[in-house]
């Protein structure tokens, strides 16, 4: 049973995946996105790990996709037809794309197991969490119990590397995305005369002198 | 406090015996199917009689005695019209969109637990998964919006993201203090946690928590003052209005779901439940282990729960029929400018009510009057300190800074 939910949802997995990568609409290869991503959420169930399917669902569809339709909104003509999404990016794409499949495989290949649970690549029926004599054991049935608590205790001890790494990566793109829009924000305060507007430095690259005169 | 864990619908384990099975079944055909749908439609009525007499009307009447058959007429109407689909229309996004706005809704009652061993489900990181659930509505809004190939439809959802985004963050952060006294994540043993507590609004830290979350939760559901997604009078309805027929009626159904999912959550976050009294385990110990205890408690609580969430959707429907629509950039001010700050102060002061009052694991008297001043003392002093710090910044500004300026920059520049 949990082998053919496991193939059903990574059939389905990878055809959205698959979709995703050959929509020719921005919109619908969104919507295969937010269906793969669902996959793994679906996945993550099966995995007894509901903590990490819900902030799945959460961060992926709740946030991430919500702010590619945006951004695709935003920047595009909604309504527009279809476009060629890869161009010239073709090669470079497929060739990131492998780079990251190489990178998970060694990862995952090179994972350390709780002792006792053996290697991944072994199917192993799941053993049940009632009586828990193995140490391993319990440590997965506190996991399931209180997967929160045990998700954040990794990410402060094991994972605190690959945490930081993560959130100095968002807080770069934080500091670029206030910066892009500060460079908009100067340029019109320039344009705009206003009270205040002569005590700051002009802006270089403004295309307009600043001397314009209100009526 | 063990009687939440003592059913098989509250066990965080769910074994998947054939019993599960049946719970499940019924909780689908009877809850989701029956109980659920005929809630809102007997909502729809109560708003339209309840917004009658606030202008001074009758409302429905024709219909059955008090037009009490006015919702099923209605739901008649909606199946039997025909479901006009534009042209231009992207078909199958436009059939999914109105199903997603729906699903998130329902899956969002999954969690909910009506009273002992009442509830669908209860995983132990309930919270986050309601979060998650009600975060894919804003998808299929949007998705309404963008496949209707109508500029009305397009602006509907473009303000409707802006919003929902938004006023996630607060309705989010108001539930930190929750979770944080409770220490779980899951709805049933936060509703447990509050036996022994006091219901979690009748705290300074909790009661403005309390509040946030009632007005990010009118925001997330799109009722007025908050409905600038859907304004019928500047653009006809936003992003549903391409639909009709029954693909409309699954958007208002989902609409008045989320009313009565908002007016549940809060239930069971901040009033504690379906306990009638605070501080008080009074229906529960009538569960002595005998059918007839259970039946008992669980009406008690059953009623006493949707009475409270009855209260809840009345103060949505007079707030509604009492105040006008905000415009969108104070709307925006309102959640990033107050609210966020807000909440992330109250986080603060939730751990020192955690510290005062919830660390010695039962209530002392004299801590919680300490408590209740000191930190209801100091809430006011956030509360007044972030609307002073605003009134500081909107005064620092010029005049007319916050109206929106349409047009180029060009436009500006000669101005």
């Amino acid at each position: 049973m949990a082998r053919f939910l496991f193939l059903a949802i990574a059939a389905l997995g990878l055809l959205a995946a698959l979709g995703t990568v050959l929509a020719r609409d921005l919109v619908r290869a969104g919507l295969h996105l937010v269906a793969f991503f669902f996959c793994v959420a679906c996945l993550f169930v099966v995995l007894e790990a509901e903590f990490l399917a819900a902030a799945q669902v959460l961060i992926y569809i709740g946030a991430v996709a919500i702010l590619l339709m945006f951004g695709i909104m935003l920047t595009r003509n909604a309504a527009g037809g279809e476009a060629d999404l890869s161009g010239g990016w073709r090669v470079p794409a497929i060739l990131a794309g492998l780079a990251v499949f190489a990178a998970l495989a060694f990862g995952i290949n090179n994972t350390v197991s709780p002792a006792g649970a053996g290697p991944w690549a072994r199917v192993v029926e799941r053993p049940a969490l009632e009586p828990a004599d193995a140490a391993w054991k319990a440590e997965r049935s506190r996991a399931i119990d209180d997967m929160p608590r045990v998700v954040g205790e990794q990410f402060m001890t094991r994972y605190a590397l690959a945490f930081e790494l993560a959130g100095l990566l968002l807080t770069a793109a934080l500091v670029g995305a206030v910066a892009l829009a500060r460079e908009d924000e100067a340029a019109d305060s320039v344009a705009e005369p206003e009270p205040g507007a002569e005590a700051r430095p002009p802006v270089a690259t403004s295309p307009r002198p600043s001397t314009t005169t209100a009526p | 406090m063990d009687v939440g864990t003592a059913l098989i619908a509250q066990s965080h384990r769910v074994d998947l015996s054939l019993s599960t099975a049946i719970v499940w079944a019924l909780w689908l055909f009877v809850g989701f199917a029956g109980v659920f749908p005929g809630i809102v439609a007997y909502m729809v009525w109560l708003e339209r009689k309840v917004a009658a007499r606030f202008q001074d009307r009758i409302g429905p009447n024709r219909v059955g005695p008090f037009g009490l058959l006015q919702p099923i007429a209605d739901a008649i109407k909606l199946i039997i019209k025909e479901s006009i689909v534009p042209r231009p229309a992207d078909g199958l996004i436009h059939l999914i969109a109105p199903v997603l706005v729906l699903v998130s809704a329902f899956l969002s009652l999954a969690v909910v637990p009506f009273a002992v061993g009442l509830a669908p489900i209860d995983p132990p990181s309930g919270l986050v998964y309601l979060i998650a659930v009600s975060s894919v509505g804003p998808l299929g809004i949007f998705l309404a919006g963008w496949s209707s190939r109508n500029k009305y439809s397009l602006l509907g959802a473009m303000r409707a993201v802006a919003q929902l985004v938004s006023y996630e963050i607060p309705q989010v952060l108001s539930t930190i203090p929750v979770a944080l006294w409770a220490g779980s994540l899951s709805l049933v043993t936060i509703f447990d946690h509050q036996a022994t507590f006091g219901w979690n609004a009748f705290n300074p830290p909790g009661f403005l928590a309390f509040v946030i979350f009632l007005i990010a939760g009118a925001a997330e559901v799109n009722r007025t003052p908050f409905d600038i997604p859907e304004a019928e009078s500047e653009i006809i309805a936003g992003y549903h209005t391409e639909y009709s027929g029954m693909r409309f009626g699954l958007f208002f159904l989902a609409e008045y779901l989320s009313v009565f999912v908002v007016g549940c959550v809060a239930t069971v976050l901040f009033l504690g439940g379906g306990a009638p009294l605070p501080f008080s385990a009074f229906p529960r110990n009538l569960i002595d282990g005998s059918l007839g205890g259970l039946v008992a408690a669980n009406a008690i609580l059953l009623t006493v729960f949707l009475l409270k969430v009855l209260l809840f959707i009345f103060v949505m429907f007079w707030v509604r029929a009492t105040l006008p629509r905000m415009r969108i950039d104070r709307l925006m001010n309102f959640a990033w400018k107050y609210l966020v700050p807000l909440c992330l102060l109250n986080i603060l002061l939730a751990a020192a009510w955690f510290e005062v009052v919830v660390r010695p694991g039962r209530v002392v008297a004299s801590r919680w009057a300490t408590g209740m001043i000191v930190l209801g003392m100091l809430t006011a002093g956030a509360v007044q300190l972030v609307f002073r710090v605003n009134r500081r910044l909107a005064a620092a500004a010029p005049i007319d800074a916050d109206w929106p300026t349409v047009g180029s920059r060009a436009a500006r520049a000669g101005r």
